[in-house]
């Protein structure tokens, strides 16, 4: 033990006087950090859920029914089951358009356990594969071939619900027998919830009369836009001469969600500030005690060799323990309540894109250093009072 | 060349509009291996004194010059240094740090200095018993008596083995026997290693057994030639 006698001995035993005060603090800092970790962890998640949605749905236009627009929103970016239509003849119409390359479209049904199917709500997405680019970047890889009449394939999170890949079942869906033959690739968007067949099927479905949907209806229409053109110009071009439409461009879509998100963010960062405001008066007035109440003590070590830097340490060094325990704290506790809070948060809940191992650990990395960093900047004023204590108190009583 | 030149040394305490000459006017020369007592009554200005030699406060005037150098102009990491390295302080009151054990206390001033803690534990426990306290090692300074914690901070002015022991009535709260115990480390290590001492007292016998000692009266110093 004594060949560690060092001055972080000093500090840990300094530590140790005060325990319940060192406890508050430490405390106080981990709660700091857990609210950081958290908001970050939220502010990037809704950042890369929409960043990734729109640009992996591949399409340069959104076109939906007038009215629709959130609709579609909720289904492509939330992972919400709504449905939407309008009548097939558009889809020529937006061919027509000058400036759009690409034209697909997807119809939108949905499950309802018990009545028609034996999966739970789900959105089923029937959609055109000889034009469709939105999911074939996706299907491609774990099928190889085209879908065929009676075969499904399962979006990445739908997979896990229904049980696929861990047995192979088979599902009625709208009366119909349906093979799931596969699991779609992550998307990171709503299309991860979904269940996908060609749109040959509808047929079949109507004739079971067990969905709402009415001959000639379609959801939404995926298009591209010719290189050249603005896809802005293009879109208003849709809207305009297309008056049943309302058209999103790729970056419009989830405008207001985000908008909504970022003021959410905003919220909780200025909340999470005023708390880090909070936590540097807070070992700012711990710190001034100490200050007062050991400067004999400093004085003493000063007056036996100790110079200003030896004092320095051995209180930096008191402040990043607690910093480093209450850091530690904090991303545990934060880990767990932003974990929790992504199931019960309704908002959270939607978001369909989930953060990366390596956003994960720059969060914590970020959060314990704003800890850590705070709990300095709050012990700074006074520790530059501590260095200060003359030696010549070592010479007073008491 | 002396080993300590104090030249004209005043310290000057100002309370409200009344100043205090703590220490008036003082010229003193140590050489290597002196033992030098200081007597006076209280106030007189003795640990005002020792506190400039020791390079714990500064003069208002005057200069004190070891070994060639002038500690009055050092920067503080200079002036901890001459502390930590050269002079070996026992203060008049208790000083030692309650947060570690006896042990630790004696050995602390390893930590600040140059040469590191070095083989100080085992000197530490050497010091110990011969202060007569080896069986309190690793109690704390809560658990000692007025007496024992003295001892304690005698082996911790001894652990940097420093050229000059500075010390504020060492044996105040000490029994007799153990007051002449002290005494006769003092000597032996002033014998053996040349360690120049400078140590005040109100105990007339002790303060004869020096080689040299001087008064203080009202901040004036008198020494008294044998
Ligand atoms: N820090 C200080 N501030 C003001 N006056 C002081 C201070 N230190 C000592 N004095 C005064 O200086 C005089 C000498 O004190 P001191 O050197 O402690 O005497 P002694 O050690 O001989 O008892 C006393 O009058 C004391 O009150
Ligand atoms: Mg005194």
């Amino acid at each position: 033990m004594f060949r560690e006698f060092t001055l972080f001995t000093l500090a840990l035993r300094n530590l140790r006087r005060k325990p319940f005060r060192t406890g508050v603090l430490i405390i106080a800092i981990g709660l700091l950090v857990a609210s950081i970790l958290f908001v970050l962890s939220f502010v990037r998640r809704v950042d890369s859920s929409i960043k990734t949605a729109s640009d992996r749905l591949g399409a340069d236009l959104l076109i939906v029914p007038t009215g629709s627009r959130g609709a579609a929103e909720d289904v492509l970016l939330e992972n919400k089951v709504k449905t939407f239509f309008m009548d097939k003849s558009i889809v020529d119409r937006v061919k027509n358009i000058e400036g759009i390359s690409d034209v697909t479209y997807q119809t939108y049904l949905v499950t309802i356990v018990g009545s028609c199917c034996d999966v739970p709500e789900t959105l089923v997405i029937a959609f055109n594969q000889d034009t469709d680019f939105v999911i074939k970047p996706w299907l491609s890889k774990e099928l190889g071939r085209r879908l065929n009449k009676g075969e499904a394939i399962v979006g990445h999170e739908s997979a896990f619900n229904i049980k696929i890949g861990l047995t192979e079942v088979d599902s009625v869906l709208f009366g119909n027998m349906f093979k799931m033959v596969g699991v779609l690739d992550k998307t990171g968007t709503g299309l991860d919830t979904a269940i996908f067949i060609d749109e040959e099927n509808i047929e079949d479905i109507m004739k079971k009369g067990k969905s709402d949907l009415k001959p000639g209806q379609i959801s939404a229409i995926f298009a591209r836009v010719e290189k050249g053109y603005d896809p802005y110009l293009v879109a208003g071009e849709v809207e305009d001469t297309i008056v049943e439409t309302d058209t999103m461009s790729r970056r419009d879509i989830g405008k207001d969600l985000i908008n909504t998100l970022r003021d959410f963010s905003r919220i909780f960062s200025m909340t999470v500030m005023l708390a880090s405001i909070l936590s540097v008066f807070l070992v700012w007035t711990v710190f001034s005690a100490i200050a007062n109440e050991r400067s004999r003590e400093v004085g003493i070590m000063r007056a036996i060799g100790a110079k200003e830097s030896h004092i320095v340490k051995i209180y930096f060094l008191e402040v990043l323990v607690i910093g480093s325990i209450g850091g530690i704290v904090g991303i545990i506790s934060g880990t767990t309540f932003s974990f929790f809070a992504a199931k019960s948060f309704m908002i959270l809940k939607d978001l369909s894109s989930d953060l990366t191992v390596l956003e994960r650990s720059s969060i914590s990395v970020v959060s314990f250093l704003s800890g850590t960093g705070i709990c300095m900047v709050g012990a700074l004023l006074p520790i530059n009072r501590i260095k200060k204590m003359e030696p010549l108190l070592a010479i007073k009583e008491e | 060349m002396s080993q300590i030149e104090i030249a004209d040394i005043s310290k000057t305490y100002a309370i409200g509009d009344i100043s205090i000459n703590a220490v008036d006017n003082v010229s003193l020369k140590i050489d290597k291996g002196d033992f030098v007592s200081i007597v006076g009554h209280s106030g007189s200005g003795k640990t005002t004194l020792l506190s400039i030699i020791g390079g714990i406060i500064g003069p208002t005037s005057g200069s004190v010059v070891y070994d060639g150098m002038d500690i009055c102009s050092l920067n503080d990491d200079k002036l901890s240094e001459y502390r930590s390295e050269k002079i070996g302080f026992m203060f008049q009151f208790a000083s030692l740090l309650p947060i570690l054990t006896v042990k630790e206390n004696v050995i602390l001033p390893g930590l600040f200095s140059k040469k590191g803690l070095g083989d100080n534990i085992k000197k530490a426990e050497q010091y110990l018993d011969m202060v007569g306290i080896g069986d309190k090692a690793d109690a704390y300074p809560s658990q000692l008596s007025g007496g024992q914690q003295r001892r304690v901070a005698i082996a911790r002015a001894l652990i940097n083995n420093p050229e000059v022991i500075l010390a504020d009535e060492p044996t105040g709260d000490l029994d007799e026997e153990t007051e002449a115990e002290i005494m006769d480390l003092f000597k032996r290590l002033n014998r053996e290693k040349r360690v120049t001492f400078i140590f005040i007292t109100h105990n007339l016998d002790l303060a004869r057994q020096a080689q040299r000692q001087v008064q203080m009266k009202n901040g004036l110093l008198n020494e008294v030639l044998l």
